[in-house]
């Protein structure tokens, strides 16, 4: 296939400096260039077509498992909800944390864990001793920063 | 007294040297005359804005290569020789001794790394979504090609050599690295026109695409066919996005090798792109490198537009036959646009078909603008991506034949 491409394409080989090139040359031209562009890009289509088919029908199945997994869990979720009652105990607030900020980290937790499918619960809120002084942080963050 | 005549001397000296003495020497007259040529071309740049990011370094590299003297950039260094049995043979050794700045910056285009490098940047700007979501707009890029070689025959007509007839057809493509990738490669210092001559016409086109197409396309088309609404396309996932580039770089560099350096660069930066891992390097080839190449593109190939090869007859026939290229090409996108909207079932806007020739994303625009004249609700800006960014394909591998057939 090679070799009889490549004579395909050789056979009708013209030197640049060649002038008045005759019809036949000139169509020869013609010809090839439209067929090869017209062949390479239908050779795409094809390939684009399968595998695009190939992806779509995999996100449709996709679509409809996840789908099906949905509401399988909204229904255990439902059967769950009755006997799991029992409200969590609170969380443990140190001294000195106001509400709003607490309301802030649950808001977080929760939005967390909806769209990882678990049930996160805040147990206790303290203050964290600062692990770096200020200038060794700053010192980091301009090191680290092109990267 | 011998200090004023060595003084009138030193400046009568100065003054041979000069490069307004330059001016007034045998065909001096020919470098005003350029240099005026370059004040038009950097007019239509700054105050038109034609393509200012190439028409304006093309125009101050015409300027500078045309002040005599200056010796930045010589034609003569760049003459093939026959050097054991290799007739294209160019003496880099001389050109890195004895070269000019722009002599320097032009081994990038005569070796064929500018065009491929800006191909790079024009991947990882490029979205090929809405080609993978339509397949069949590659066969508006495809048609949109017949420009190129219809061309061909009329340069064959005007008898030019083997080498200025693929030169002027790829003007066709509307795609400028590749025009310059083509010429560069083909032209010799045999040929009467020269790669800045090509690159001149294909920016000043590309600039034009808004003049020149739509009355083809309204001629082409009917109210009917220009007033259909197209829905949208699908949404292409990441890993699709992602095969693509690698799909395309394999199956085009096997069937048209010569095609290759522009294709596989292309898909590379797209795929950089794609792959959201290396944002770094897709900055770099979208900005940075690209810029840098475009200075350096821009200004050595008009650094090539000496007077000789401008201020000649086939200057004219390049632009005559630069605007004949690039109206076929509209033409046979159009018309294979009308085509798909019978086969279609009266789905498809043959006004699509017109950004098969590359020009991205003026052309689509284009499509779009002339699209929503008869509905203005109707959104074609992506269906059009779809043929456009397939007409960059389509034109590599166009360029590809012309460079396996030509040598």
């Amino acid at each position: 296939m090679g070799n009889l491409w490549s004579s395909f394409i050789t056979a009708a080989t013209i030197d640049p400096n060649k002038k008045d090139l005759n019809a036949g040359t000139v169509s020869s031209v013609v010809i090839t260039g439209i067929v090869v562009v017209f062949i390479g890009l239908i050779l795409l289509i094809l390939c684009v077509s399968i595998y695009g088919a190939i992806f779509s029908a995999a996100a449709k199945k996709k679509a409809a498992k996840a789908e099906a997994e949905k509401k399988a869990a909204e229904q255990s979720k439902e059967a769950a909800a009755k006997p799991a009652a029992s409200p969590e105990p609170e969380p443990l607030i140190e001294d000195g944390i106001e509400e709003e900020t607490v309301a802030v980290i649950m808001a977080a937790i929760a939005a967390m864990s909806a769209s990882a499918g678990k049930k996160l619960v805040l147990k206790s809120v303290k203050t964290s001793r600062p692990q770096r002084s200020a200038w060794s942080s700053a010192g980091i963050a301009e090191n680290t920063r092109p990267f | 007294m011998s200090i004023i005549s060595s003084f009138l001397d030193t400046m009568a000296a100065l003054a041979r040297d000069s490069g307004f003495a330059g001016f007034f020497a045998d065909g001096g007259w020919k470098n005003i005359v350029m240099i005026l040529i370059s004040f038009v071309f950097m007019y239509l740049a700054i105050a038109k804005g034609f393509e200012p990011l190439l028409l304006l370094p093309i125009s101050f590299g015409m300027l500078l290569t045309n002040l005599p003297y200056a010796d930045l950039y010589h034609p003569d260094f760049w003459n093939y020789q026959t050097v054991g049995g290799n007739d294209h043979y160019i003496d880099y050794g001389n050109i890195l001794q004895h070269g000019g700045l722009l002599d320097i910056l032009y081994m990038g285009v005569k070796l064929q790394i500018y065009p491929p490098l800006i191909f790079l940047g024009i991947g990882a700007m490029t979205d090929f979504g809405p080609l993978i979501a339509s397949p069949r707009s590659f066969l508006m890029g495809a048609a949109a090609q017949g420009g190129i070689f219809f061309t061909f025959v009329g340069a064959a007509i005007f008898g030019m050599s083997a080498a200025e007839c693929g030169s002027i057809a790829i003007i066709g493509g509307a795609d400028g690295p590749t025009s310059i990738y083509v010429s560069s490669k083909l032209l010799t210092d045999k040929s009467t026109i020269g790669v800045g001559t090509i690159a001149l016409a294909a920016y000043t086109y590309m600039a034009l695409v808004p003049i020149i197409q739509p009355p083809i396309m309204r001629a082409l088309t009917t109210k009917k066919e220009r007033s259909v609404v197209m829905g949208q396309l699908r949404p292409v996932s990441k890993t699709e996005k992602l095969i693509f580039p690698i799909l395309v770089t394999i199956i085009i560099s096997l069937m048209v090798p010569s095609a290759a350096p522009l294709v596989g660069m292309l898909m590379f930066g797209n795929l950089l792109k794609e792959s959201g891992c290396c944002d770094r390097l897709v900055k770099t080839a979208q900005n940075e490198l690209m810029n840098i190449i475009t200075i350096f593109l821009g200004v050595t190939v008009g650094a090539t537009t000496q007077a000789d090869k401008i201020m000649n007859l086939q200057f004219a026939e390049v632009m005559g036959l630069g605007v004949v290229a690039f109206s076929i090409g509209t033409a046979c996108g159009v018309l294979l646009g009308k085509l798909m909207y019978i086969v279609s079932g009266k789905t498809i806007n043959p006004l699509i078909g017109s950004a098969g020739v590359s020009a991205v994303p003026m052309a689509a625009r284009v499509s779009q603008k002339v699209g929503q004249e008869e509905v203005p609700t109707n959104y074609l800006l992506m269906h059009a991506m779809g043929p456009n960014v397939a007409g960059v394909i389509g034109s590599a591998v166009a360029a590809g034949v012309l460079l396996a057939v030509v040598k």
